[in-house]
């Protein structure tokens, strides 16, 4: 190989290094330092490796830090059982309206997560219709509510990041080579071993992508849980943003993000060794070959 | 209940029958439902544009009317006309930048081995992990430090900074298991390497493309918490939107934003027509070149 | 490999020192100052006075002034010539703080020559060097048509750095066809409207009122009588009593029925959108509040921000002002004028308040140590 050719990645990889370094690392390294700071606003925070600031920041926020997994997760889920099947239609059976589809269907997402939570919040408001009829059909106690619940931040989460899952499930499913399938069909004779055996494991570089791509950013999210839940539904995202810009404990704000950033890392890390493939990370690729 | 094995009379036949048709299209009524779900919201949106009735309340009684007034008047707010205009130039920058340029860092992702891939694929997916109030936070002190002046500017460094890694995972798995062999026979049949990227590789990527431009258009228009830090005095359709709605959201906004739906659904179909004429004519489709691979690699 | 493999490697190592030396720059850069925080370097500068042209930005809370075209802002633009750019990004007098405070300690306004902050955030801005001082000779309008009240306040004694923009009251907003026997606080506690009540995230509304509800003056409050009415919001919060801690969107909840009462603000009639909402004066008295014009360090053009302060301070502006947002003006002879415009106005008594009306309320103020009972609050609030 010239050295032209090995030095090709290196050219492809450059600009967008080179930003994420610039208006990434160089920023996240004044976080770093404002981690292990002490002192308070008034008196100014002045650098003394302040390592206490990780344990103390943890301590009464693992409430939140278990919530968040547990919101996080859930929605994760739901949005996997809602794209899935949408992402397969939509690749399979739309046919020549397959992008004008997808179009439709991402299009939503253009109208600011605010105004559509805003509207969410409308939908499940206490005397609204459909939650009445949620009480009729007692998914919900005739008393109850939907809003200002775990429910409702579940439900908030899922739709506001379903196209992180929509999008590379479909981008995944759309390369399927289709005759795979029907040689599977011929030779399994259900459709369901044919899905199970051969359309599940080659669309699970889409799936890995979706569920992180999905999960990550619903575990950091505040909107939510600011505007559909209550006052037992704050995530790890509302008490960093409540360290940072209300009680302006900036090293502890610090602190917890790198924590939070470091625990995503390894649930990260984990699921991959776990989903088996190098979808995401800098595991093992299919189809990379040297030349 | 309905044993669709038993010779009953029509009734028990037509129940089989319909079990069978349902069984048959559960996949399209259920995407369908799916597609309903998504557009709920939008749905809800529009009603209110043009509904002569209380912000924030889910009534659609006769007595409240409807009106024409709010979608004659959507253009009447100047704050909002700017926003809404600074957002979609935002967004479509954004989209651009970041499109581009995590699509090639997919390609070397996926495509070539190199020491310090892992390194660059770690750096990839931390700033994903990154609490948008420190992205922001962090981003602010580096720009005050650097004395770059708050704006339009910044807004599009950070906009494109929080999109790449979307893109490069979205088009990466697109990418992997991605046919080589296809390559290989343009590159045999003659194409210099620029000729086989331009009619093989791209048009093989194009829906991992579009798919990462799509998420990234919805991530900058969507952005609040990063961009009320890099905003300067520059106001986006999301930090207008913030404010109005904790004191009541002007109708004018679910006008505009039923237009911008509507909008993108036109442009877009506009754009998937054009592009598929484009494609007719190339003639550089898949499904026409996969049996010169299959032969080529025969050979 | 081999030599080509060297050769490789130097060239990644060169990007990688390139981008180590981008690095360095801009880190370096960030050593200058090795503390973050702690306020301004000690000098107060006084604002500026001067010819009132160029360009103002202004930044208020939303819905607090008419800016259309024959508004206020374009009424000010039209008589001076001065470019008004007038954002409502002011949502939380904490959030705003939180974002403008790294610029300020840089003695950077943001482009900013004007922000409008309540009675306690002004004075801790102020605390901390990030406000400059305004000259009494350069407002004639304002000194002369300041509400005797508002003269002296205890955060600013001789109105130093302030001019109040609007006041008001924080009390309970009920839904009078659901709840129309709630007048005290201490109502707001009643099992039977579990779930049905919110409480502002704003710690000096909030905290106080639940003080007064239980006989304590809040002017006069110890820490521990703070931490005494966090803990019986809390245990209420845990309960499931109070829905939600909602800020400047606790309208939203009133308009669309969710909850049958809320402590909020006075002003806000016009824009909750329903007609059984009714602000009432809790039994044992309401929170005053003024927000205030302050012009910050670094601000480009005071003369034009000392201009329209001056402006707004004309009764004739100032009426339009108050029939817009309909709070409690801080300028004298606004309602003469309005009672010949709109009678009905001139005798709301949350505009024009008597001091009868107002007999129990007290001024919102901080807690005696802030520090430990904020973060007490906001582990209520993030629960």
């Amino acid at each position: 190989m010239s050295l032209r050719q090995r030095l090709v990645p290196y050219w492809l990889l450059g600009p967008g290094l080179l930003w994420l370094i610039v208006f990434f690392v160089v920023p996240m390294y004044f976080m770093g330092e404002l981690a292990l700071r002490s002192g308070s606003l008034t008196t100014g925070f002045t650098f003394t490796w302040e390592w206490s600031n990780l344990p103390a920041s943890l301590s009464g926020h693992t409430e939140q830090i278990v919530r968040s997994f547990y919101y996080a997760g859930a929605a994760t889920v739901l949005a996997l059982l809602i794209a899935y099947p949408l992402a397969y239609a939509i690749a399979f059976r739309a046919g020549r309206f397959k992008l004008l589809l997808l179009f439709a269907v991402i299009a939503p997402f253009f109208t600011t997560y605010l105004i559509r939570t805003i509207a969410w919040k409308t939908i499940l408001s206490d005397s609204s219709p459909l939650v009445g009829v949620l009480q009729t059909l007692t998914l919900v106690p005739p008393d109850g509510r939907v809003l200002a619940t775990s429910g409702a931040v579940i439900a908030g989460l899922t739709y506001n990041f379903l196209p992180f899952m929509i999008l590379p499930l479909y981008a995944n499913l759309e390369r399927l080579d289709l005759r795979l399938i029907e040689a599977a069909k011929d030779l399994y004779s259900s459709s369901r071993q044919a899905f199970l055996k051969v359309t599940l494991p080659l669309t699970m570089p889409g799936i890995v992508a979706g569920v992180l791509l999905t999960f990550i950013p619903a575990f950091g999210d505040y909107i939510n849980a600011q505007l559909l839940g209550g006052t037992q539904q704050a995530m790890v995202g509302n008490v960093i943003q409540s360290l940072y810009l209300t009680q302006r404990d900036y090293p502890e704000a610090a602190a917890l993000s790198f924590l939070m950033m470091a625990l995503i890392l390894a649930v990260v890390t984990v699921y991959i060794r776990f989903a088996g493939t190098g979808a995401f990370m800098g595991g093992k690729d299919e189809g990379t070959t040297d030349g | 209940m309905v044993d669709s094995k038993s010779p009953g009379g029509p009734p028990m036949a037509a129940a089989a029958r319909g079990w069978a048709w349902l069984r048959r299209n559960a996949l399209p009524i259920y995407a369908g439902f799916a597609v309903a779900y998504m557009l709920v919201p939008i749905v809800v949106i529009a009603v209110f544009s043009f509904g002569d009735t209380p912000r924030d309340k889910l009534t659609f009684g006769l007595n409240d009317g409807f009106t024409l007034e709010y979608w004659r008047t959507a253009f009447s707010i100047p704050e909002l006309n700017d926003a809404l205009f600074t957002s979609l130039r935002l967004a479509a920058l954004s989209t651009a930048i970041s499109t581009a340029i995590g699509t090639l860092m997919a390609i070397a992702l996926v495509r070539h081995r190199f020491r310090g891939r892992r390194a660059a694929n770690l750096l990839i997916v931390i700033p994903m992990a990154t609490p948008e109030v420190v992205i922001g936070a962090s981003l602010l002190s580096m720009f005050i430090y650097s004395s770059f002046a708050l704006g339009f500017s910044t807004l599009l460094i950070a906009h494109v900074m929080f999109s790449i890694s979307f893109v490069v995972v979205v088009v990466r798995s697109r990418l992997i298991g991605f046919d080589r062999n296809l390559e290989e026979a343009a590159a045999d049949l003659g194409a210099t390497p620029l000729a086989t990227f331009r009619t093989v590789t791209l048009p093989l990527l194009a829906p991992g493309i579009v798919a990462a431009a799509l998420l990234a258009f919805a991530l900058s228009i969507d952005d609040f918490v990063i961009s009320n830090f890099s905003s300067g005095t520059t106001v986006t359709f999301p930090l207008y939107v913030y404010g109005v709605s904790l004191r009541g959201i002007p109708v004018q906004v679910n006008a505009l934003a039923t237009m911008l739906f509507a909008v993108t659904v036109i442009a877009i179909s506009l754009v998937l027509i054009q592009q598929r004429r484009a494609e007719r004519m190339a003639a550089v489709r898949p499904e026409a070149i996969r049996p010169e691979a299959a032969a080529a690699r025969a050979t | 490999m081999g030599a080509r493999g060297t050769r490789a490697r130097g060239a990644s190592l060169t990007i990688a020192a390139a981008i180590a030396a981008v690095a360095l720059a801009l880190g370096l850069a960030a050593c200058g100052d090795d503390t973050v925080g702690g306020g301004g370097n000690g000098e107060v500068t006084t604002a500026e006075a001067g010819n009132v042209t160029g360009n103002l930005t202004v930044s208020n809370w939303p819905g607090y002034i008419d800016p259309g075209e024959n508004g206020t802002v374009a009424e000010f633009e039209d008589e001076t010539g001065v470019n008004v750019d007038y954002i409502e990004d002011i949502n939380d007098n904490e959030a705003f703080f939180g974002k403008l405070q790294p610029q300020l300690e840089q003695g950077q306004s943001g482009g900013r020559s004007i922000f409008v902050l309540t009675d306690w955030m002004a004075k801790q801005m102020y605390d901390l060097g990030y406000l400059q001082e305004i000259d009494h000779d350069d407002l004639p309008a304002v000194f002369e048509n300041l509400a005797p009240t508002l003269r002296g306040p205890s955060f600013d004694p001789e109105r130093k750095f302030s001019v109040p923009w609007q006041s008001g009251m924080t009390g309970i907003w009920v839904d009078t066809a659901k709840a129309p026997e709630i007048r005290s606080v201490n109502d707001l506690f009643d099992p039977r409207y579990k779930g049905k009540v919110t409480m502002l995230t704003e710690m000096r509304d909030t905290v106080p009122l639940v003080m007064k509800a239980a006989g304590v003056d809040p002017e006069e409050a110890t820490n521990q009588d703070w931490f005494d009415a966090i803990d019986k919001i809390k245990s209420a919060a845990d309960s499931g009593q109070i829905r939600r801690f909602p800020g400047n969107d606790y309208i939203v909840d009133l308009t669309a029925g969710n909850v049958v009462a809320a402590i909020g603000w006075s002003g806000d009639a016009s824009l909750i959108e329903n007609d059984n909402a009714e602000w009432r004066m809790p039994t044992q008295g309401c929170m005053l509040w003024s927000d205030n014009m302050v012009i910050p360090v670094g601000a480009p053009n005071t003369a034009a921000a000392l201009g329209w302060m001056d402006f707004v301070y004309q009764p004739e502006v100032a009426a339009d002002i108050t029939e817009k947002v309909t709070y409690v003006s801080p300028v004298d002879g606004v309602r003469d004028l309005l009672a010949n415009r709109d009678p009905q106005l001139a005798k709301d008594q949350l505009i024009f308040p008597t001091e009868e009306f107002q007999r129990n309320c007290s001024t919102q103020d901080s807690p005696p140590d802030i520090e430990p009972v904020n973060e007490a609050w906001q582990s209520v609030i993030t629960g």
